[in-house]
């Protein structure tokens, strides 16, 4: 695995709720190839927490952050207390990163090196570009089309991975970028928000490993809904 | 015949909110504010009910074809719309007032 190379300030955001099966692996995997890890514990009910805080006691990462929800905000609010949190601490560059284990650590650098060389303010992750995830034919022909078109209906926004989780962004990206969506919609939130302000986006082929999880079709719905009171609202 | 006994209907369904409303501001359960807000509706929706006949006659000078009350059913349930569709979006202002205070606690006992 490749060790972080340079000395760009780079912070990993994991939302995690719910995780204990995959956290440990996910965590261990980031760390050595980033600055600083930033779990933020969504108010799991199961190990997630305790695992975590046993991994920080024995390894003695000082690397490792832990922050805790008290109650559940869904994933959009833990990327923002994320965000916050790494900006605070002087973050350069921030990720974002899955914590059900379905990127690759090792891919990491594909999203912060057009960073770093000043190409872009924000890259993201597409699961539709090159490289071949295997995405269930459903979200394939089904969802994902139908996602692309309400991000251009609703939000202006043309990009070839509409809901991808795998993203990093500049500090002042994510200073510019408030994400209010608390739950899925941040997705689309974050892009429209990329291209209000006029940032300079990239998208870099990710792989994804997929089991049973992402949205469903009722998510889906609860997206459109979510963005719809969240344009009334802001 | 019909018509004044479903009035008088109307105007103790009435009453009885009217009579709630009292209760719950005795028991200091709203504010002023609301008491008067819904004392006025039910005193609006109570004046209504006894213009019956007017309000017909005003319907149909308007053109539309239904009597007065079914006219005000349906501006009844515009307004109920509009009142949890208003009740939505204050709830959505409390979730996000609770997720940043939910934020703010995790990274102060972080610092």
């Amino acid at each position: 695995m490749a060790e972080l190379q340079n000395k760009t300030k780079t912070f990993c955001i994991i939302p995690a709720f719910n995780e204990e099966k995959n956290i440990i692996r996910v965590v261990k995997e980031v760390l050595p190839l980033v600055s600083e890890v930033v779990v933020v514990d969504d108010a799991s009910t199961d190990q997630t927490s305790a695992l975590l805080k046993k991994l920080q006691v024995e390894n003695q990462i000082g690397k490792l952050t832990i922050l805790k929800h008290a109650i559940n905000r869904h994933q959009g609010a833990s990327l923002q207390t994320g965000n916050e949190y790494a900006i605070s601490k002087g973050a350069e560059i921030i990720v974002h990163f899955d914590a059900d284990g379905q990127f690759l650590a090792s891919e990491i650098k594909d999203l912060t090196e057009p960073i770093e060389r000043d190409e872009a303010d924000v890259v993201l992750g597409s699961r539709f570009l090159e490289k071949k995830s295997q995405i269930p034919h459903f979200k394939k022909y089904i969802i994902f089309p139908l996602a692309r078109l309400v991000n251009r209906i609703l939000m202006g926004v043309n990009l070839s991975d509409p809901q991808s989780g795998f993203r990093a962004l500049s500090r002042s990206s994510a200073e510019k970028i408030t994400i209010k969506q608390g739950r899925s919609a941040h997705c689309s939130e974050i892009l429209s928000k990329i291209f209000e302000y006029k940032l300079r986006v990239r998208e870099v082929p990710i792989t994804v490993i997929y089991e049973d999880f992402g949205q469903r079709f009722s998510g889906g719905i609860r997206i459109i809904k979510d963005l719809l009171l969240g344009k009334i609202i802001d | 015949m019909t018509n004044m006994f479903q009035q008088i209907l109307a105007l103790i369904i009435i009453a009885f909110f009217v009579s709630r409303l009292i209760w719950q501001r005795r028991k200091d359960e709203i504010s002023n504010r609301e008491f008067i807000f819904w004392l006025f509706f039910w005193f609006v929706a109570g004046g209504a009910i006894l213009s019956l006949k007017w309000i017909d006659t005003l319907v149909a000078k308007l053109g539309f074809s239904g009597k007065g009350i079914e006219v005000l059913l349906y501006l009844g349930v515009a307004l109920a719309f509009y009142l949890i569709f208003k009740m939505r979006i204050k709830l959505e202002k409390m979730d996000r007032n609770l997720t940043q205070i939910v934020r703010e606690i995790a990274i102060r006992e972080k610092k």
